[in-house]
């Protein structure tokens, strides 16, 4: 365990609980912290400032914005990777490990890279591996996928659960600073629902770690104030530890939030992001040590940790001074401050700074951080003179362990430039400002170029007022009252851009991209930004640009000679911030359907299988004797009764003066002739006359049919329905009634007897209730509708009950006969025992083209009738007769079993394939549906299927159906 | 109440299996058993005002559709809401939901059982023997949809995990309905409050109620929400 050498003492440390003590890994050694610790602040603490290793050049790198924004900072943890470890709080055990390591965070094998980077120009992969051919495939490829990447994926980690949700609010504010909170304020004091989102733990933004006065008590005074009337308010949902991670049309926004990602919709929308400090550019600007002046202030005062001993401060705007005062508070000694305006700093806090004997240099710029033993920290700097006159002078040196850079900010644009707006440059200097809002989006604060602090507040007020359809004229002022004594306050000023010759003057830290990389790129012809970005990746990293987008359009502006307007940025999309795939994959939802019997068909041992979202009983038994429960389950129908649950038939309920008209043109057979309590086959084609449907139409009553469909059809046989009723405009009504009946076909020779003791109000002989007919009454007790079809070739009924009694009706039906009762047979066994009846399943064996006439169905196509839906296309079909027939075929008993959709070949030809194919135990042979040549299709002709390893197997087409042909079983 | 086996009932619930798992003993209610309770009525009736979720599956309910449902319902002295979308409660207790300008959802009061819907249905069986003009078409609610009751303030973010609907108490008001879309499935919401107290009607496709039922206590979990019985609904009254 290691002390923790650089806690400072309370007041410091905002963020931590110092009675609360978590220790943690690193790198396999302990460190502590307090609850409330960054990984990053926890490890400074500890004295550990080499977080990771640089992506090409593998240099050692520390804290650079302690704010999530680097790519410096990101960690492995177990199970994920890529972690902000300026943002991820410790617990106690979590383990730590540093990314991009080759060997030792302390000895990178791989940090040799840097010292050849002369010879490793942007892009010279593109050139140096293409020769000889095959070479990048089969050697370069591998090494750079192995160097590439940051963390690592762990495939045996736990998943953890993540979420969404739909979220809501009139105004949503980003950002919880002071623009945002008293946007917030006076968007809630409209009456306007809110959603304050702050990416911080502590609602504040930059009045949680800044200076703003000499005291160093405003700051928090003002936080303090605002927050107060906060608590006042109401309407206001504050999300801490919230990242709103982009912006889609209509200000749809994405708010991560722990594992879960908020789906909000805001009506209006404030943009308080505030601003991103900017890195300077000099020689190792990237030692650890190396820090913005807005991270050293919160360490300073946010976790209580001191960043160094001994600091260098380059100051390019008040705020610089204010951290060199906030260093001098926190203990460390300041050895200069580095201005490179010429007449330095106007500000009370520059005078306070000099006061208190700190060396100011004016007109000065660092040109060059010299690094401590093993590269793995700042020992020092290099001053450059900025006016030519003081060019001659001799370098001045100093010692540091600490260099903060205050060299001026960008305006966090991304999720304005994402809304549409668009980054203009400003005056002479190179400033850029945020123009060309739509409509419901605002800004407020640092954003907007408000940097002083009454400024950010009236503006977030303002922008608050107006986003809650406030009259402009009427805005209150908001109550708080700040000092600032950064007069002149003009944090966007950048920094000088001095040239390093001998390179490491990092301009992009993610993808270790250096001055003279982005200038080459330019010599190369590559002067549009985006076409930078493209050759050199900069701003493709996890930073996407945040350090980089400026310096690189400054470095483009002055290779191509243009003005800073003209360069822009690159294109901003979402996300602002790297997110994890979980968040984008949420909670999954399967829906699926069960039947009321599902339950019993386990409790029977059934092997379920899915039919659409429909579960079904295959078979019963155990997977080891699939085959012999479906035969016995087939042999069960032939011989006695079984019971099969088809509750995930489809049913419809089409009712009216038309319905029979309806019916009419929908299906292709006739049923306006259909009389009342009878059945009739339905075939639906589609306009282009291919089968899409099948089914049973049920006439109850003149104006009332009840129609089945398939389990996997029914929806689309519903939409097709409302879609053309929908023009026809004829007095019927269409209910999806499927999940509302459960339904079983109870088959077999013994049905009707065991039928015969359960039925009230049914007339059960052949001449009662024949072939085709139905009847409504009571089985079991339960009002049912009764159907006597026949799909696997036996007597049977379909008995379609309400749902809530499926059960029963199941439980019922098993038990009438005692142990004569009917067997329960699934899905397998049904499909064994309609092949054997020749029907064909719509879908299996029939594909998007097949035509009843293909199918042997022009039996159901009434020819005279004046419309049905697919009529003119098969008139029109019928011009060019199809080449080819689904018919039944049976092979020898010895000869190997095809499989589905193997070939029907013909002279090396393939006329056909198979669609169904079955040994069948009721026949003892092989028999099966499949498509031949229309000239083959005889019965008697042969048929040749090619089976998967080239061999072929030879058979015979036949007479459907297979079995009972003359249909003595099913219609006796 | 006594307390009756499931097992006596021939209607079932089509969350049965869900509600026996979580320890429900079952009260008599109607032709069917429902949920009394699970256990602990104290805890399910406090849980109930913040996020109780009560399976009402065999209670009685109708529908009717097609045209000239509003002005037949107008005819059995049925108040229909002047707005689709739009729930009104009627002089006998029950609900109507109007879910387009010729479709009404009817719920029966948990109270008085099914009577009042049992003479509709027998209302329109007369009529149209009668040859009565167009009086719309029945339709079979009480099978085709679940019906689960969501009790309890903690309702619109928990189920803002599921829907994309803004159920907040502002913007979705009491009588309010919505035909949308939670965890994948479709489903009716009904905004039907309890006195002061915040609740919805759930209704979804009955073959996915089991799915929807754990998609729910799922999203509950994180609130710590729970089944309750038809005593911690009535304590609720």
């Amino acid at each position: 365990m290691t002390a923790q050498p650089n806690r400072l003492p309370p007041p410091f440390g905002l963020l931590i609980d110092r009675d609360r003590r978590v220790s943690f890994t690193f790198e396999g050694r302990r460190y502590e912290g307090f609850e409330g610790d960054s990984i990053a602040s926890a490890l400074a603490a500890g004295g550990q400032w080499v977080l990771s290793r640089s992506f090409k050049y593998h240099r050692p790198r520390g804290i650079m914005s302690l704010a999530g924004h680097d790519a410096n900072a990101l960690v492995q943890l177990p199970g994920e990777p890529n972690v902000p470890a300026d943002l991820a709080p410790i617990s106690e055990g979590l383990t730590v490990r540093a990314q991009n390591v080759s060997g030792s965070l302390r000895f990178d094998r791989d940090a040799w890279v840097g010292a050849f980077a002369r010879f490793l120009p942007v892009g010279f992969y593109y050139r140096a591996f293409y020769r000889p051919v095959g070479a990048w495939q089969r050697f370069w490829e591998p090494v750079f996928r192995r160097k590439a990447g940051l963390g690592a994926v762990d495939p045996a980690a736990r998943p953890a659960d993540f979420d969404k949700a739909y979220g809501f609010c009139d105004v949503a504010v980003v950002g919880g600073g002071p623009a945002g909170l008293s946007a917030a304020l006076a968007a809630a004091s409209q009456g306007a629902e809110v959603c304050l989102i702050e990416q911080a733990p502590l609602l504040g933004g930059a009045l949680t770690y800044a200076r703003l006065d000499l005291q160093g008590h405003a700051a928090a005074e003002a936080r303090r104030a605002l927050l107060g009337e906060l608590a006042a308010a109401s309407g206001i949902t504050a999300m801490t530890s919230a990242l709103c991670n982009g912006w889609f049309a209509d200000n749809y926004l994405p708010v991560l939030r722990g594992n879960r990602m908020i789906k909000l919709r805001a009506e209006e929308l404030v943009l308080a992001t505030g601003e991103i400090e900017q890195p300077a550019i000099f020689r190792n600007n990237d030692l650890p040590g190396v820090m913005l002046g807005s991270a050293a202030q919160r360490l300073i005062r946010l976790y209580g940790v001191r960043p160094g001993a001994r600091a260098v401060v380059l100051a390019g705007n008040p705020d610089g001074y204010g951290v060199a005062l906030d260093l001098l508070d926190a203990g460390a000694e300041v050895v200069a401050v580095v201005d490179p305006r010429p007449a330095g700093d106007a500000s009370r806090l520059a005078a306070a700074v000099a006061a208190k004997g700190v060396k100011v240099l004016t007109g000065r710029m660092i040109a060059e951080a010299r690094p401590g033993r093993g590269g793995r920290r700042v020992a020092g700097v290099r001053l450059a003179e900025l006016s030519p006159e003081a060019a001659g002078r001799p370098a001045e040196r100093f010692d540091c362990d600490l260099v903060c850079v205050s060299a001026g900010a960008l305006p966090a644009y991304h999720l304005a430039l994402q809304a549409g707006a668009r980054l203009a440059a400003e005056g002479a200097e190179e400033r850029l400002r945020i123009t060309g809002l739509p409509e419901r989006v605002r800004l407020a604060g640092g954003v907007a170029g408000a940097h002083a602090l009454d400024e950010a507040i009236t503006q977030g007020w303002n922008a608050g007022w107006a986003a809650a359809g406030g009259d402009d004229t009427a805005a209150a002022q908001p109550h708080v009252q700040v000092r600032d004594d950064r007069s002149g306050l003009d944090v966007a000023a950048p920094c000088p851009l001095p040239t390093a010759p001998l390179g490491k003057d990092f301009v992009d830290f993610d993808e270790d991209l250096q001055v003279a990389d982005l200038v080459n790129a330019v010599a190369e012809g590559y002067d549009e930004i985006e076409l930078v970005k493209r050759f050199s990746t900069v701003g493709m990293g996890p930073s996407q640009g945040r350090h980089a987008a400026l310096n690189t359009a400054r470095i483009v502006a002055r290779a191509t000679g243009r003005d800073l307007a003209a360069v822009g940025v690159t294109t901003a999309r979402p996300p602002v911030m790297p997110e994890r795939l979980g968040l984008l994959a949420g909670r999954g939802f399967e829906p699926d359907r069960l039947t009321p019997m599902h339950h019993r068909h386990l409790e029977a041992g059934a092997q379920m299988m899915t039919a659409g979202l429909w579960w079904r009983p295959a078979y019963y038994g155990p997977e080891s004797e699939r085959q012999a429960c479906i035969e016995a389950e087939v042999r069960a129908v032939r011989e006695a009764a079984g019971l099969i649950d088809v509750s995930t038939l489809g049913g419809l309920e089409v009712r009216g003066p038309d319905a029979a008209e309806f019916v009419e043109r929908l299906y292709t057979f006739g049923y306006r002739k259909q009389a009342v309590g009878r059945c009739r086959y339905l075939l639906m084609a589609n306009e282009a006359g291919s089968i899409i449907d099948d089914g049973v139409a049920c006439r109850f009553a003149e104006d009332h049919f009840y129609l089945t469909a398939t389990t996997g059809g029914v929806d689309r046989v519903y939409r097709t329905m409302l879609w053309w009723n929908a023009q026809w405009r004829l007095e019927v009504d269409v209910a999806n009634v499927t999940a509302a009946y459960a339904g079983v076909n109870l088959a077999g020779p013994r049905s009707r007897d065991l039928l015969a003791g359960l039925v009230e109000g049914i007339d059960l002989s052949p001449r009662g209730f024949p072939y085709m007919g139905l009847r409504e009454g009571y089985v079991a007790g339960i009002p049912a509708r009764v159907l006597r079809v026949g799909f696997v070739g036996e007597l049977g009924y379909e008995i379609h009950v309400p749902a809530s009694y499926g059960q029963a009706l199941w439980d019922r039906l098993l038990a009438a006969g005692g142990d004569a009762g009917p067997r329960p047979f699934g899905v397998e066994a049904q499909r064994v025992l309609r092949l054997e009846k020749g029907h064909l399943i719509v879908g299996q064996d029939s594909d998007a083209m097949t035509t009843p006439e293909e199918a042997q169905l022009a039996w159901a196509v009434a020819g005279k009738k004046a419309f049905f839906v697919g009529q003119r296309s098969l008139a029109l079909r019928a011009r060019h007769p199809s080449k080819r027939r689904l018919v039944g075929f049976a092979l020898p008993p010895d000869a190997p079993l095809p499989q589905e959709s193997q070939l029907v070949v013909r002279d090396g030809e393939m006329v056909g394939f198979v669609t169904s194919v079955v040994r069948s135990p009721t026949l003892g042979q092989t028999i099966g549906l499949a498509y031949t040549a229309a000239d083959a299709a005889e019965p008697g002709a042969g048929i040749t299927i090619r089976l998967t390893d080239g061999g072929l197997v030879r058979g015979q087409v036949v007479t459907l159906p297979f079995y009972d042909p003359k249909n003595q079983r099913q219609e006796g | 109440m006594a307390e009756v086996k499931l097992a006596d009932y021939p209607r079932r619930s089509f969350v049965h299996r869900k509600l026996e798992a979580a320890g429900a003993s079952f009260v008599a209610l109607g032709d069917a058993a429902i949920a009394a309770d699970f256990g602990d009525p104290a805890a399910e009736a406090a849980m109930a005002s913040q996020l109780g979720l009560a399976d009402l599956s065999v209670v009685a309910r109708c529908g009717f559709k097609g045209a000239g449902t509003a002005d037949w319902l107008a005819g059995q002295g049925r108040r229909l809401p002047e707005e689709s979308n739009r729930a009104l409660r009627q002089e006998d207790a029950s609900l109507i939901a109007r879910l387009s300008p010729d479709e009404a959802l009817i719920l029966a009061p948990l109270e008085r059982g099914e009577t009042g819907l049992a003479a509709l249905d027998e209302a329109w069986l007369a009529g149209r023997e009668a040859g009565q003009g167009p009086q719309g078409y029945p339709l079979p609610r009480r099978d085709s949809h679940a019906w689960f009751r969501l009790t309890g303030e903690k309702w619109p973010g928990t189920l803002a995990k599921l829907c994309a609907v803004d159920l907040q108490p502002a913007k979705f008001p009491d009588g309010a309905v919505a035909q949308t879309v939670a965890a994948r499935v479709g489903v009716i919401l009904v905004r039907d409050d309890i006195g002061d107290l915040l609740a919805f009607h759930l209704l979804v496709d009955s073959a996915s109620a089991a799915y929807l039922w754990d998609c729910l206590l799922d999203a509950m979990a994180e609130f710590g929400g729970r089944p309750v019985g038809l005593s911690a609904l009535k304590s609720l009254a």
